[in-house]
């Protein structure tokens, strides 16, 4: 065979997106902290000093202890200590993979609900789309936060607290996912009923294949892109939307600290001097869900279609 | 061909039109203290009848806007009459459920315009082939669609090594191969053409006129060739069909068409193609502008245009009247024998 | 001496990867009321002509050499000041989309006295007069009424009226029309064309059109120039190519007009397709496609040998001149 067949990463390495990347420092920096912060939330089992979790291994004693530097540091706790006497640093690794498995959980519910409705209202039009889009409309006039107080309130109603401790990573995807879809239903209609004018189509129904098989074998490869975009900038939507709920008291528990719990039992004690418990988690989100964005906004401006393929 | 044979494909008053009013709250007017209801139509196709014979190439020729990709699309299935049948092989098929349309599905191919939309991006030229077989011959093993598969790309030019590639690396001409060949693995009988070489560069448009050509004779196809350019009408099709506002105004063996044209639409049509022998433009000058068709003028469409038009052809819709040389013409003045 | 003159006119793409030539030193000239048609398909190079005559040629690309004297200037090199003074003035073009020129936003009116008083010093009162007349003159209807609508309030064919009318507002010396019918019907391009034509020659207008109709140049033009791969591989008086076109390439394109050939007859058809800008072959570029290839066209571009009237570029046609023999037609 000739330099007609290529791998998929030479492929890749001729491609436009690799090019426009390798130039892009920005974006390069951000996947990379990206990338680093992803492991090392993955990792936290194996990286953090302490498990958070086990209160055997936790002393109160040890609580309140700032971090390396300051006066009154332990050695042993390099970002010091909560409240509580959890190790920041663990604290933190653990937070990060609550954090991250929340914002792509939720995304992940956010596309399978959005890409759906999405398919389905841009290919069918008509009635179809007329009812699918008021609901995402009407979804979208309820804000995160108030799905998220009547059906964390119902649920701790019905089922207590302990058990809501439990599934409260689960309920958490839930309401973020349930709420957001629209923004991703609305891209992928859009670009629907874009692909659906395109010739490619009509060649597809002309051959008699079913709608199933048009909307998800042919149209949906190509609205990649846009999802890929507007996918990213959700994740870190939703990781923020998770730590202002969670800074609210409507999130994690701090037995199962997210990065917005950890902020908000920090913030107890800040007036107390001990600016670390609240500083430190809130750094880590801010470095987290800017290079997200960064990231978002490189692959927006990668494919853009006007600029891309112009 | 002989006359006595059934039509392949028969169109009878087949009408489309659009709805451009939107939804009901865009369609309420208040008019004179009262509340009305106001729709608006573009009438794309007004009674169209057509019989395309086994074997022949018949073409569909007018200026944008008269329909004629509208009849296409209508006869493809693509949209569904507004009123009017499609019948193929004597069987009703606009009606059909998705089910009852499958073999028909099979048996009518289209072929596109833009070949830079007609092929789906994220598939390759294999795939691209090879899912209509597989979806249509559901017995057939994998070396069986394979061979096929092989054995179209031969004949239509395309290079084996194609098939692994994306449509986005080839040329229009090259593309409108692919798509020619994805129209003809599963065997069609009846391919349906909408301005396929349009989009083209005039090297080669002959290249791929000649390979539909070559197909044609080769699997014994019957064309619905739809274009505005009359001077591939003339090399061809076997029969025209001139189209103007949705309704047919012509219909001729291409030599009859070219030789004689009998209605002033076609003779204005004919006379502005540019030739290479001639020194200067010398077409009939039309008065006026082709009318929208969201308000069809009343009588023959063409009056208002027509340098022949009367009374007559303001008010009667003229109807496709057969003239001794076998050409029917939609015109009172050919009628009336005035012209 | 001409009116306009192009010398050895270069124009390169800068992309990833080096310099994409679009022009490789294409030379010709236009007199005082000649037409002149450029010919070739998409990707040939006649849109970058056009646009590099009137140094318009916007980055990536940029003109590499060669120069474009108009009335003894080079507006190559000219300076933007004095570029504008020449482009829409005394140098007009007119574009494949009306829109390109006419702002939707503003009434026909207002788009016509502008122009001319942005090169004029004129009331505007006399500035809607001439206006008025230059619509008469392209034949639209009540023009009285039409300065006050806006471009979309017109059909395709009636803003391409208007195009025109604009153009011929400061009375220029050379009218460059880039495909100006391509998106019109049949009928409404045989009426712009001749239109443009008899414009042309009433107000002794240069006139070059860019398009890939040899039909409408045959009609229009009086002498032509046919572009492959951003070379002008052939030029001379428009009847003698058409009738006998010297080049492999220009005759392979007139025979493979459906309406050249036999009806019903296969077409004659030139192999494969132009390259693009980026995998030209080195010597003659039409040389993958040609029946007459030998091995100088794979190494060196052929320079031009005087036929009759026609300037063509092939060793075929030069070694066949040479020899005294009749020149070779493509297809038999």
């Amino acid at each position: 065979m000739t330099a007609v067949t290529l791998s998929r990463w030479q492929r890749l390495r001729q491609s436009d997106l690799w090019h426009s990347f390798v130039r892009d420092k920005v974006a390069m920096l951000s996947l990379l902290v990206f990338v680093l912060m992803v492991c090392a939330a993955l990792l936290a089992p194996l990286l953090a000093p302490t498990n958070p979790y086990d209160l055997a291994q936790i002393n109160i004693m040890n609580s309140e202890l700032p971090p390396m530097g300051s006066a009154g540091s332990d050695p042993a706790f390099p970002l010091g200590t909560d409240a509580q006497g959890r190790d920041m640093l663990s604290t933190i690794l653990y937070g990060t993979r609550v954090s991250l498995l929340i914002g792509f959980g939720a995304v992940v519910l956010q596309s399978v609900l959005g890409i759906l409705f999405g398919l389905l209202a841009g290919y069918f039009g008509g009635r179809v789309d007329a009812i699918l889009m008021r609901i995402a409309d009407v979804q979208l006039s309820f804000s995160t936060l108030m799905v998220a107080i009547i059906v964390g309130a119902v649920f701790k109603a019905s089922f207590g607290n302990l058990m809501f401790g439990d599934i409260a990573v689960y309920l958490l995807i839930f309401i973020i996912g349930v709420a957001e879809w629209p923004q991703i239903a609305r891209t992928v209609r859009a670009s629907v009923l874009a692909e659906k004018k395109k010739e490619y189509v009509d060649a597809a129904r002309v051959m008699g294949f079913g709608a199933r098989r048009i909307m998800f074998r042919h149209i949906l490869p190509n609205t990649l892109s846009p999802i890929l975009v507007i996918g990213t900038v959700q994740i870190a939507n939703a990781i923020i939307s998770e730590a202002a709920l969670s800074f609210l008291g409507l999130g994690m528990p701090e037995t199962q600290p997210s990065l917005g719990s950890l902020i908000k039992s920090g913030f107890d004690y800040i007036q107390s001097g001990s600016w670390w418990i609240t500083l430190i988690p809130g750094v880590v989100l801010v470095v987290l869900v800017l290079v997200i964005n960064l990231l978002g906004d490189w692959l927006r401006d990668v494919m853009n279609p006007r600029l891309y393929k112009g | 061909m002989s006359a006595d044979k059934a039509p392949l494909v028969r169109v009878r008053q087949l009408e489309k039109r659009f709805d451009l009013s939107g939804g009901l709250l865009d369609q309420l007017r208040f008019r004179e203290g009262r509340l009305t209801r106001h729709r608006e139509y573009v009438h794309a196709i007004n009674g169209v009848d057509l019989d395309i014979e086994p074997g022949e190439a018949l073409c569909v020729v007018g200026e944008s806007g008269c329909g004629k990709s509208t009849v296409a699309r209508t006869v493809m299935g693509l949209l569904s009459p507004t009123a009017g049948e499609v019948h193929y092989e004597g069987q009703r098929i606009d009606n059909l459920s998705r089910a009852a349309a499958m073999p028909y599905r099979r048996k009518m191919q289209m072929i596109f315009q833009n070949p830079y939309a007609s092929l789906n991006p994220r598939m390759t030229i294999q795939q691209t082939l090879e899912e209509p077989i597989r979806f249509h011959r559901r017995d057939w093993k994998p070396e069986q669609v394979q061979a096929k598969v092989a054995e179209v790309m031969a004949s239509v030019g395309i290079d084996p090594d194609w098939g692994k590639r994306f449509g986005h690396e080839f040329s229009g001409g090259q593309r409108q191969r692919i798509a020619i060949a994805r129209a003809l693995v599963v065997d069609p009988e009846f391919i349906v053409a909408d301005e396929p070489i349009s989009a083209l560069d005039v090297s080669i448009q002959a290249q791929v006129l000649n390979l539909l050509k070559e197909a044609q004779d080769s699997r014994g196809l019957t064309y619905l060739f739809i274009t505005h350019d009359l001077a591939v009408v003339e090399h061809f099709g076997t029969r025209v069909a001139v189209m103007y506002l949705g309704r047919i105004c012509e219909l001729a063996t291409t030599a009859t068409l070219f030789a004689k044209p009998r209605h002033p639409y076609t003779q204005a049509l004919l006379s502005a193609i540019p030739r290479l022998e001639d020194e200067r433009p010398n077409h009939i000058r039309l008065q006026g502008e082709v009318p929208t068709p969201v308000q069809l003028p009343s009588g023959c469409v063409f009056h208002g245009r027509c340098p022949y038009a009367n009374a007559r052809c303001k008010e009667e819709i003229p109807r496709l009247i057969a003239t001794d040389d076998g050409t029917r013409v939609a015109c009172h003045g050919v009628e009336e024998g005035r012209l | 001496m001409a009116l306009l003159e192009v010398n050895n006119l270069d124009v390169r793409f800068a992309v990833r990867g080096g310099d994409l030539k679009a022009l490789r030193g294409i030379s010709f000239s236009l007199d005082k009321g000649e037409r002149l048609g450029l010919v070739g398909e998409s990707g040939a190079g006649k849109s970058v002509a056009a646009f590099a005559i009137l140094n318009l040629i916007a980055r990536p690309g940029y003109i590499a050499g060669g120069e474009v004297l108009f009335d003894g200037r080079n507006l190559a090199t000219m300076k933007p000041r004095e570029l504008r003074d020449i482009r829409g003035h005394r140098i007009a073009m007119i574009f494949q989309d009306p829109m390109m020129t006419l702002n939707p936003v503003i009434s026909i009116g207002t788009q016509m006295v502008e122009t001319l008083q942005a090169h004029r010093r004129i009331s505007t009162a006399d500035a809607r007069a001439i206006a008025i007349d230059n619509l008469r003159k392209v034949q639209i209807p009540s023009p009285e009424k039409r300065l006050d609508q806006y471009p979309h309030e017109l059909s395709g064919g009636m803003r391409q009226r208007v195009i025109i009318a604009i153009a011929l507002l400061l009375e220029p010396e050379i009218i460059i029309a880039d495909e100006p019918t391509t998106a019109l019907d049949v009928t409404i391009q045989a009426e712009i064309m001749a239109l443009l034509l008899e414009l042309c020659e009433q107000e002794q207008v240069a006139l070059m059109l860019i398009t890939h109709d040899l039909g409408v140049v045959a009609q229009v033009t009086q002498r032509m120039l046919v572009m492959y791969s951003g070379r002008i591989i052939e030029q001379g008086p428009t009847r003698d190519i058409i009738h006998h076109p010297r080049h492999p390439y220009t005759q392979g394109l007139i025979k493979a007009l459906p309406q050249v050939g036999e009806p019903g007859t296969r077409l004659y058809q030139i192999p494969g397709s132009m390259p693009s800008l980026n995998r030209v072959p080195p010597g003659c570029p039409f040389n993958p496609r040609c029946p007459f290839v030998m091995e100088r066209c794979l190494e060196t571009m052929p320079d031009y040998v005087r036929s009759g009237a026609v300037d063509v570029a092939c060793y075929e046609v030069e070694d066949r001149l040479a020899a005294g023999k009749a020149i070779l037609e493509v297809g038999q």
